[in-house]
């Protein structure tokens, strides 16, 4: 390489050769050849610039102006000359160029393309042409540079300014001096930003500061990356629950609490942290309350483990004193001059539609910024409005507004939507506009919104507006748009209830003893405990002594939601992995149905054939795979399949993530052989494999380089066709790439499409007895949820369906629903034919039909909607699920949980229902403690595969069992009990009573009296012969001749010795269990699932042969 | 591997007039990871930090061909006139200049006295 042609650069007679003589009047810089000429030269993919690239078409709208700008300024240039030549002493002043030339003061060169290498290039392009190409892009470039530079300044001038930078260097000495430092700032002094950054600087590594939210773990790791001007993704990271930056160079990693809590689970001394700053302490909730009193612990044994404690202004001392007074650093907050207008709301008649916002008043408001302020001076707005729906109000007023005046870009920001979308309020106005952002204000999340000058607050206030134009960047609270987080919207924002929830079972598999004695820095509200210990006790994960069930301490160490965790296993269980996975998956992202596609009916139609009337999550489920489908035939068309199904993609894409990591976390516990060893495949194949991969990574940096997504200026009519169609929006942003969808190529990058695709396969392989598991699996998994229909709901139209859960009445379904336009397979009765085997003794609804909903979460909006719903048969569920089970005298009433009444026709089948109800749950219960006994013991002992002390035979004679269960058709009538009778539900503890012996129904252990209800326990959940009856008191002692079938006895007997006979009797066929493992269908070779077929070829013979054996089989041949 | 390294900061830059300080991962007049630009002076330069772009650099300043001090390119301590002057050089031989480089250095002087001036961000 030749010494930088600085000369020749800028001389205008390179390029000797100019043949092309065709008139230089012709030459045409818009033309789109003569561009694609100098772009050819001078634009190639090792250049500066790339053709085709964002940056080409900046630097051509540069051009066009600067073009403008010389073509003024060369007409007053002529007659200034030389200015006089004065010879310097100083050498450096001595040579600079006589005669004044902007190019003098760029300080780049650009190295053209070689005129000797392409002749061809060089007879085409005329050399003043070039040079003055050369000139424009100079400048350009130098452009750029001032402008990069000029950014970084300001961020240096910003932090400089920040009111906690000048307490930099106490808090620093503070740190070296004392283990546990307080930090004491409010708002806006820049403590979660700077002080990570300062630990940094002074020379601390792994770092960990952790965060109640997620959103603010990547906001910060995104902000601090940027503002050390670090690329972000090397040295500041972020890990969240299914999210994870985190590599070898990290320094610094942004977390939430629950998370790190997760981590001292592991490794109780946190090895891997030196400096922990925990922020935003004031912030009251069990889990930093927790990790501050595990840290209190830690501390004695950790000495060099420092500790930033970072809270507002509130509280220090308590904090202080929890840690053996460590010292406070008290940093004062930023005051914006912020002045507030007041705009009472003119009282304007009121219209018929009350319901509805009336956008009027925020319409004044951007008519009156309109007015005011002058479109140069810069700065945006920012209304707060309540809900989804008002925003929708106000965005399409605002729109009409803003398409109208040309001056504003207005901009929805809440949860539900779509992330490419939520993004945009990041993006910068084009000049002369402005950012209008409605969102909502309901605090799950924080978000930094730089350049906000104007901030609209209706929420709170009913009868005015408050505006307070504000200076610079501040938080804005955005999120979840409900009080009650929605559970499905846990992957967006942490469903704080569950994650609540979680703690008491946490602090169990910690062993730190009683949640209620922990030292916890203050102790909470004993309410809140308790209701968490409740939940965790109604899950099933602690039992009636408080102590973890087995699935509850596999549950406290998979970082999901409960409910959610309760299904990977239940399903792990029945070898239903793939397809649970899939549902699980389903349920814990946000709903992939747009907004717009509820409405269309088109969307509606084509979405039909995927609906399953089982519920929702099968929907979902259907969905998920035939996407799967589409993707791996297909695969650029899987983004029109989704929209015109009203599907919004980017859910799918997440579902697939989650998915990975659930399967991941399964294997992890080992509820999951380990991942099934891909295919060797040919060479041929492999080599194909390897080189689409490549192909994909290429595309992807490609992607990367080109169109890095930083902040764009936002087009207005981008804008307004953004607002009426989101899904155009999502993925018109995405399309950017040269029509290489980035999405289907980080999907193939990270997922085994094959493996995917055959699990969807499966699926619709699944035979009916498949489907039937899967959805006891749902039942129990989302078991207590479930809400019973309102028995008039036959006679009400399809919208004015109602169910009632225990504690809710009159919840609605949602409009997703798939039972909202379907309602009638809700029925207990078809309307006209009557059902078949009940009809008999149907006096009042006698129906063997009746369903009830479970649900995954219950939405409460301007109504309490039920979302993601399974029916399931009411009778066969609950006995297999209830907590508490509380039966009458002779068994035909029952009580579910203490609120829902079954009353059957017939006593004795009830008997026998209840009967083989407990033999399956006991039964079910030993499998299921088994198999994670079996889990943690292997994970204990690091043991490789071997011996499931659960066999798939047992695990098949249950299948089998359940599924012959929820057969029978027996006619009973349901119905939720009113509060009157739950109050005097129970007979209450009796003084005398003779103790049934009924050996053989309840099985064989003798049965105490209840305590409280009376009757007695059977198990831990049925109550025999509690419930107050005004009907039958006599019921269990009327006893009628019977005559066994199998011995011949001829006895009076009540329908519960009957049973008890039966089931005792020596000449009845034991059918239920023994005949179950003989038909187990299972093949025998599959008892390990390791095996594989293997073919030896020293002694050529075929073998079925775990990978060990393989090993220990070819050790005979060396 | 190597273009690992190159992103690596081999120090932190400071301007020894107005203090602005960055990590910067090169010094020289080829930036790494370009081969068609070149740099008419010994400059310190950082990876861009502002795109995802590999290739992308940004200059943060270099040393006065007079004086020698290690000052920034922002237009409040040094210029640049085929070679890089400290402003505080530039205003001690302020005749040495053509004219419109004098022009500009007392823009400057007034732009600096009045706030929230930047220049240069309108064409």
């Amino acid at each position: 390489m030749p010494p930088p042609r600085t000369r020749e650069g800028r001389g205008h007679r390179e390029h000797p050769r100019a043949p092309c003589e065709e008139a230089p009047e012709r030459w045409d810089w818009n033309h789109p050849d003569t561009r694609r000429l100098m772009e050819d030269a001078f634009f190639r993919d090792e250049d500066y610039i790339r053709q085709g690239s964002e940056e080409c078409q900046k630097f051509w709208a540069f051009f066009e102006r600067l073009q403008r700008f010389q073509s003024l300024k060369t007409a007053r240039k002529e007659e200034e000359k030389d200015p006089e030549p004065c010879k310097h002493s100083i050498p450096a002043l001595a040579d600079l160029p006589r005669t004044y030339d902007p190019r003098y003061r760029i300080n780049l060169s650009i190295l053209g393309p070689d005129p000797w290498g392409s002749r061809e290039l060089g007879r085409r392009l005329p050399p003043e042409r070039v040079s003055e190409f050369r000139r424009a892009l100079l400048h350009y470039l130098d452009f750029g540079q001032k402008q990069a530079f000029g950014r970084l300044a300001k961020l240096q001038r910003e932090r400089v300014a920040l009111p906690i930078a000048q307490y930099r260097k106490r808090i620093l000495r503070t740190l070296r001096e004392h283990q546990v430092v307080v930090v004491a700032g409010d708002t806006g002094c820049g403590k979660s930003t700077q002080v990570p950054q300062y630990v940094l600087a002074a020379g601390f590594s792994h770092v960990a500061c952790t965060q109640p939210r997620r959103i603010a773990c990547i906001s910060l790791a995104k902000r601090v990356g940027f503002e050390s001007l670090s690329q972000y993704g090397s040295q500041v990271g972020y890990q969240i629950r299914f999210e994870s930056t985190r590599s070898a160079a990290t320094k610094i990693v942004f977390l939430t609490v629950g998370l790190l809590l997760r981590q001292i689970q592991r490794e109780p001394s946190l090895p891997q942290y030196q400096v922990l700053i925990v922020d935003e302490v004031h912030e009251r909730h069990l889990h930093n309350d927790f990790l501050l009193g595990v840290l209190q612990r830690l501390l004695p044994r950790r000495p060099d483990l420092k500790v930033i404690l970072m809270s507002a202004t509130i509280n220090i001392t308590l904090f202080s004193s929890y840690f053996g007074g460590a010292p406070v650093v008290q940093v004062p907050g930023r005051l914006f001059p912020i002045t507030v207008v007041y705009q009472p709301l003119e009282a304007e008649p009121t219209t018929a539609r009350p319901e509805k916002l009336d956008p009027q008043p925020f319409l004044r408001v951007l008519e009156a910024i309109d007015k005011k302020y002058p479109p140069e001076e810069r700065g945006d707005l920012l209304v707060f409005l309540s809900g989804v729906a008002e925003i929708s109000a106000v965005l399409e007023a605002a729109q009409t507004y803003a398409s109208h005046t040309q001056r504003w870009v207005v901009l929805p920001l809440h949860s539900t939507l779509a992330v490419a979308d939520q993004d945009k309020v990041f993006d910068v106005a084009p000049p002369g506009v402005r950012k209008c952002i409605l969102s909502t204000n309901i605090a799950e999340t924080s978000v930094t919104i730089d350049g906000i000058r104007f901030v609209v607050d209706s929420a709170s206030l009913s009868d005015s507006l408050l505006i307070f134009p504000r200076h610079q960047s501040f938080s804005v609270w955005a999120g979840c748009t409900c009080g009650q987080p929605a559970p499905s919207d846990s992957n967006t924002c942490e469903s704080r209830n569950s994650a609540e929830a979680l703690l008491p079972g946490l602090m169990k598999s910690m062993d730190v003893g009683d949640p209620r004695t922990f030292p916890f820095i203050e102790p909470p509200p004993a309410a809140s405990l308790e209701t968490a210990i409740l939940y965790l006790r109604d899950q099933g994960a602690l039992d009636s002594t408080e102590s973890l069930t087995p699935i509850g301490s596999l549950l406290a160490q998979l970082p999901v939601d409960v409910v959610i965790g309760k299904m990977l296993i239940l399903g792990s269980v029945f070898h239903l992995t793939e397809p649970v996975l899939t549902i699980a998956a389903a349920l814990s992202v946000q709903s992939p149905f747009t907004r717009s596609a509820q409405s269309n009916p088109e969307c509606a139609a084509a979405r039909r054939p995927l609906e399953s009337d089982q519920g929702d999550p099968f929907t979902l489920f259907n969905i998920f795979n035939s996407w799967v489908q589409v993707k791996s035939e297909r695969s650029s068309d899987s983004r029109k399949w989704c929209r015109r199904r009203g599907i919004e993609e980017q859910r799918l894409y997440e579902m697939a993530n989650l998915r990975r990591q659930f399967k991941d976390l399964l294997e992890d516990h080992g509820l999951l052989a380990g991942a099934q060893a891909p295919r060797p495949g040919d060479s041929h194949g492999r080599l194909r494999e390897r080189r689409e991969r490549q192909a994909l990574l290429q595309l992807k940096r490609q992607h990367e380089e080109g169109g890095a997504r930083r902040r764009k200026v936002l087009r207005l009519r981008e804008e307004q066709e953004g607002g009426s169609s989101d899904e155009d929006a999502a993925s018109g942003g995405r399309a950017a790439g040269h029509g290489v969808d980035i999405q289907d190529v980080k999907f193939k990058l990270r997922h085994n499409l094959e493996q995917l695709q055959a699990a969807a396969t499966s699926a619709q392989d699944l035979t009916r007895d498949q489907m039937a598991l899967l959805e006891l699996v749902l039942g129990r998994g989302l078991y207590p949820q479930l809400a019973v229909p309102d028995p008039f709901n036959s006679g009400r139209k399809d919208s004015d369906q109602i169910f009632h859960t225990q504690t809710k009445q009159g919840t609605v379904l949602h409009p997703t629903c798939v039972f909202a336009s379907s309602p009638e397979v809700l029925h207990a009765q078809k309307p006209e034919n009557g059902p078949g085997p009940g009809s008999r003794g149907d006096k009042d609804k006698g129906s063997s039909r009746h369903q009830l909903l479970v649900f995954v979460s219950l939405l409460e909006t301007n109504k309490p909607y039920l979302v993601n719903c399974v029916r399931i048969p009411a009778l066969q569920s609950l006995l297999l699920f209830s907590r508490s089970l509380d039966t009458s005298g002779d068994c035909s009433r029952l009580v579910a949980d203490g609120w829902l009444e079954l009353q059957l026709a017939d006593a004795e089948s009830a008997v026998r229902l209840l009967a083989a109800a407990l033999q399956l749950r006991a039964h079910w219960e030993s499998i299921l403690d088994r198999q994670l006994a079996h889990c943690t013991k292997r994970r204990l002992e690091e043991e490789e595969e071997e011996a499931l002390t659960v066999s798939h035979k047992e695990v098949a004679a249950l299948s089998r069992d359940l599924l012959q269960f929820m057969v029978p058709k027996i006619p009973y009538s349901l119905r939720r009990l009113t509060g009157l009778e739950v109050q005097n539900l129970y007979v209450g503890p009796q003084t005398i009573m003779a103790t049934p012996s009924l050996p053989g129904v309840f099985g064989s252990s003798t049965l105490s009296p209840h305590p409280t209800k009376g009757g007695f326990i059977v198990t831990d959940f049925l109550t025999y012969n509690c419930l107050t009856s005004d009907t039958d008191l006599y019921s269990d002692c009327l006893r009628t001749f019977w005559t066994c079938p199998h011995c011949g006895l001829h006895m009076p007997l009540t329908p519960l010795e009957r049973i008890a006979h039966e089931n005792t009797c020596p000449d009845a066929p034991r059918d239920s269990l023994a005949g179950a493992e003989e038909a187990a269908p299972e093949p025998v070779q599959k008892a390990s699932a390791l095996q594989r077929p293997y073919r030896c070829e020293t002694c050529q013979k075929d073998f079925v042969f775990t990978p060990t054996e393989v090993l220990r089989h070819r050790k005979q041949h060396v | 591997m190597a273009s690992e390294t190159e992103g690596m900061p081999q120090g932190v830059f400071q301007c020894q007039l107005c203090a602005v300080s960055a990590p910067y991962s090169y010094v020289g007049q080829k930036p790494p990871n370009t081969r068609s630009v070149v740099l008419l002076e010994e400059c310190y330069i950082l990876k861009d930090p502002f795109t995802a772009d590999r290739g992308r650099f940004l200059v943060l300043g270099s040393r006065c061909s007079i004086c020698g001090r290690l000052v920034c390119v922002g237009p409040d301590c040094s210029l640049f006139y085929s070679k890089r002057f400290c402003l505080p050089c530039v205003r001690e031989n302020m005749n040495a200049f053509p004219q419109e480089i004098r022009q500009d250095v007392e823009k400057r002087k007034a732009l600096a006295k009045t706030p929230c001036g930047e220049p240069g961000s309108r064409t």
